[in-house]
């Protein structure tokens, strides 16, 4: 994995100072391991949550990185919306989940979904945020898929420890953007 | 007097101040206890989420509606998420009032904000310790940059820091490991004033983050997730840089969950023999003795307790003979910038995370007064990328939405500015009785407001972010002037103040208090003005001076 990798390197440079590399290879040691698990959805229905998991990837889709349901995302929209999300903001999506299935989305063609998608988007952008069914929607799912470790490692590029700076260099022709 | 609980020195804080008088004191010999409110936080083991990626953090680093309910005021700030928020307090267990609305942002813990702040390291100069004397603003300081500037070396050279020599009266000269390199676009802003301005310079902040190894540590591995605690104790903090130093003299006692509740004012002695402490846990009470006191809790934190030090001798705190305790609260603000873009340079990128920024110090009313308000103020100046963020604000979806927001997008540069704010009376903290904190200590009160002088800097601030971009050829600068809350740049300074005359000030020139000479306030309290530069350096010269000092003093048992 990439990410392994760039640690290992950036851990490399820290060996060489071998004063405290001992500290650090103990607390390293240390760590626990948080396992990703799937698990029935906390805040969706089960077909509420299929439908997310139609329009996560319908924002990210697979294109030479892998799209968002591979990542989880669903599940995290779900669990964001859950904890993370104000009840003004619970109500703005499950509202929007409402019209979403009044418009018969279930039963559209691929086609058909993607106009209502661009109709949503643009009706929507202008809308604050807790009024925004499709900004809290795209908040969370690209939060979601570029915090995970699919997203982060292979959408985009991650070092967890870069093993330092360098501030101007030549950016190559397939160089993706870092990671915040 | 119970042998076990004397010391020759008590420290009350363990933060920027307190590791340093920790350090001072115990490396001059003194045996030293060290009393901490907050809990214990080891140097490293205890950096729970120091190497956690984002996915492994809980809901991918986004607080919850929970944490936001229970630390209401600390999650405001930028620093905020899942990594960090066991670094800030429960708002809702350490409770104060805001008779004016004010944030309060600080962590009970070992290191107190020294884990979490920002690390900017600068001198103050005499145009600022002259500034009040020149003007007839508050009272002078009792010293000047002389008495200062060996402190600031032999700080400097302890924590190591990084960055660039401006070559400035108004911002000395430091001792300096080379900085952080600029990116492509810093470089372009830097040659655009100098080709443009003969007074504005951009350097790479003075930044107490290793570029360099020293003394073991470091050097920086470009995570720029400082506030998590460094494993590789690249940047300066007590845990890992002077609380280490104190403990290997042997003879440190550090002891956390022990909250100070007063000071012992011995009326036959004339002096204080004593603090009263209650253990965090169980609220029991018990006393400690030492020959001197240093009182390094931080400004609220430190004049909190003088407050409630109150004797016959001293029944408005103690130390309070001028009635000033409490008055001319400062903090800086910075609600005045700009921000833009620039579409060139996109052959350009950097590697790693830079945890420093770019500074442009100080240039308004520095030779003379210029403008419509006094004093100054220098820009926090950061410049990327764009990243996938940019996505979040449009309509966009879809194949070609991601395969554009995961490239580097235009460049982008953010600056606001850090003004200085004037000492005034009304503003000030008090304590009221009648609204005890869990462990039945008077809560604390603070009234504090920005006024004209600080409001037409805030608009000269913006006015000058939007003229310096705009020389740089930035695209869609956008200068803005907001409302800064007090205590937002947690720069906390005065109620305390240091001054010549015990009649309008709390502490002498060796931060000693006036009328109890073995008591000392180090932190940002003694403060008597609020300069443009970044506080915490001078905290640090100015503990370890009076550490110094009163070594020497108890040597010659003069205390």
């Amino acid at each position: 994995m990439i990410n392994r990798r760039y640690f290992l390197q950036g851990t490399s440079v820290l060996m060489a100072h071998a004063s405290f590399s001992r500290v650090v290879a103990t607390f390293l040691a240390s760590r626990t391991a948080v396992a990703a698990s799937s698990r029935a959805p906390v805040f969706l229905s089960a077909a509420e949550l299929g439908r997310v998991a139609v329009l996560v990837d319908m924002i990210l889709p697979e294109t030479d990185s892998p799209a968002a349901t591979a990542a989880g995302t669903h599940d995290f929209v779900d669990m964001a919306l859950s904890a993370c999300a104000s009840p003004k903001q619970q109500a703005t999506f499950r509202s929007g989940l409402t019209a979403l299935a009044v418009d018969g989305f279930d039963s559209m063609s691929a086609q058909d979904r993607l106009v209502w998608l661009q109709r949503r988007a643009a009706s929507d952008v202008v809308l604050s945020y807790d009024e925004s069914f499709f900004k809290i929607l795209k908040d969370y799912t690209l939060t979601g898929y570029f915090h995970s470790e699919i997203g982060a490692t292979r959408a985009l590029a991650y070092e967890r420890v870069p093993g330092g700076f360098q501030g101007d260099i030549p950016l190559a022709a397939d160089q993706k953007a870092w990671v915040i | 007097m119970p042998k076990a609980n004397t010391f020759d020195a008590i420290v009350v804080g363990s933060g920027m101040s307190g590791g340093w008088a920790a350090k001072e004191l115990t490396e001059r010999g003194l045996e030293t206890l060290v009393l901490e409110r907050g809990r214990n936080l080891r140097h490293v083991v205890d950096y729970q989420t120091a190497l956690q990626d984002p996915w492994q953090l809980p809901h991918h680093n986004r607080p919850t509606q929970q944490d936001r309910a229970a630390q209401p005021i600390q999650s405001t700030l930028y620093l905020y998420d899942q990594s960090t928020k066991h670094h800030f307090v429960n708002d809702l267990e350490h409770p104060y009032r805001q008779a004016q609305p004010f944030n309060w942002f600080r962590g009970n813990h070992v290191g107190g904000r020294s884990l979490m702040w920002a690390r900017h390291v600068f001198r103050y100069s005499d145009l600022d310790f002259e500034a009040n004397l020149r003007e007839g603003t508050g009272i002078d300081w009792p010293i000047r940059y002389a008495d200062l500037a060996p402190w600031y070396e032999h700080v400097e050279r302890f924590i190591g820091a990084s960055g660039e020599n401006a070559g400035l009266a108004q911002l000395p000269d430091q001792v300096l490991q080379p900085p952080f390199e600029m990116n492509a676009f810093e470089k372009h802003i830097r040659s655009r004033f100098a080709a443009r301005f003969t007074d504005r310079k951009l350097i790479c902040s003075a930044t107490a983050v290793l570029s360099r190894e020293h003394n073991g540590r470091g050097p920086c591995q470009g995570r720029n997730q400082c506030a998590r605690g460094c494993p590789f104790s690249a940047y300066f903090s007590s845990n890992g840089v002077t609380l280490p130093a104190a403990a290997a003299t042997g003879r440190l006692t550090l002891q956390p969950d022990s909250i100070v509740h007063s000071l012992i004012y011995d009326d036959s002695k004339g002096r204080a023999v004593g603090v009263r402490v209650l253990d965090a846990a169980t609220k029991r009470t018990t006393e400690y003795f030492a020959r001197v006191i240093f009182l390094c809790a931080s400004t609220l934190g430190s004049t909190a307790i003088l407050l409630n030090s109150r004797s016959s001798r001293f029944p408005n705190g103690l130390g309070n003979d001028s009635g000033v305790l409490g008055h001319y609260l400062m903090d800086h603000h910075n609600g005045g910038g700009a921000v833009g873009s620039y579409s060139r340079l996109a052959d350009r990128y950097y590697r790693g995370r830079r945890s420093t920024s770019m500074y442009i110090p100080r240039f308004r009313n520095v030779a003379h007064r210029e403008k419509n308000f006094v004093r100054g103020y220098g820009y926090e100046v950061y410049t990327s990328r764009q990243n996938w963020t940019r996505g979040l604000e449009t309509a966009g979806f879809g194949a070609a939405f991601k395969n554009e927001i995961t490239r580097p997008g235009k460049w982008q540069v953010y600056m606001e500015g850090y003004g200085e704010t004037l000492p005034y009376e009304d503003n000030r903290v008090w304590l009221d009785p009648d609204r005890p904190d869990p462990w039945g200590m008077p809560t604390l009160v603070v009234s504090m407001t920005y006024r004209d002088n600080e409001r037409r800097m805030s608009e000269q601030m913006m006015a000058d972010a939007v003229e310096m971009l705009e020389a740089a050829d930035v695209e869609e600068v956008s200068g803005f002037n907001r409302a800064t809350i007090p205590g937002s740049v947690i720069h906390e300074m005065g109620t305390a103040r240091m001054g010549r005359d015990p009649k309008t000030s709390v502490l002498n020139g060796h931060n000693q208090v006036h009328a109890v000479p073995n008591v000392f306030v180090t932190d940002g309290s003694c403060m008597v003005s609020s300069p443009t530069q970044n506080p915490s350096l001078t905290y640090m010269a100015l503990t370890a001076r009076a550490s110094a000092y009163a070594v020497e003093r108890l040597g010659k048992g003069e205390l």
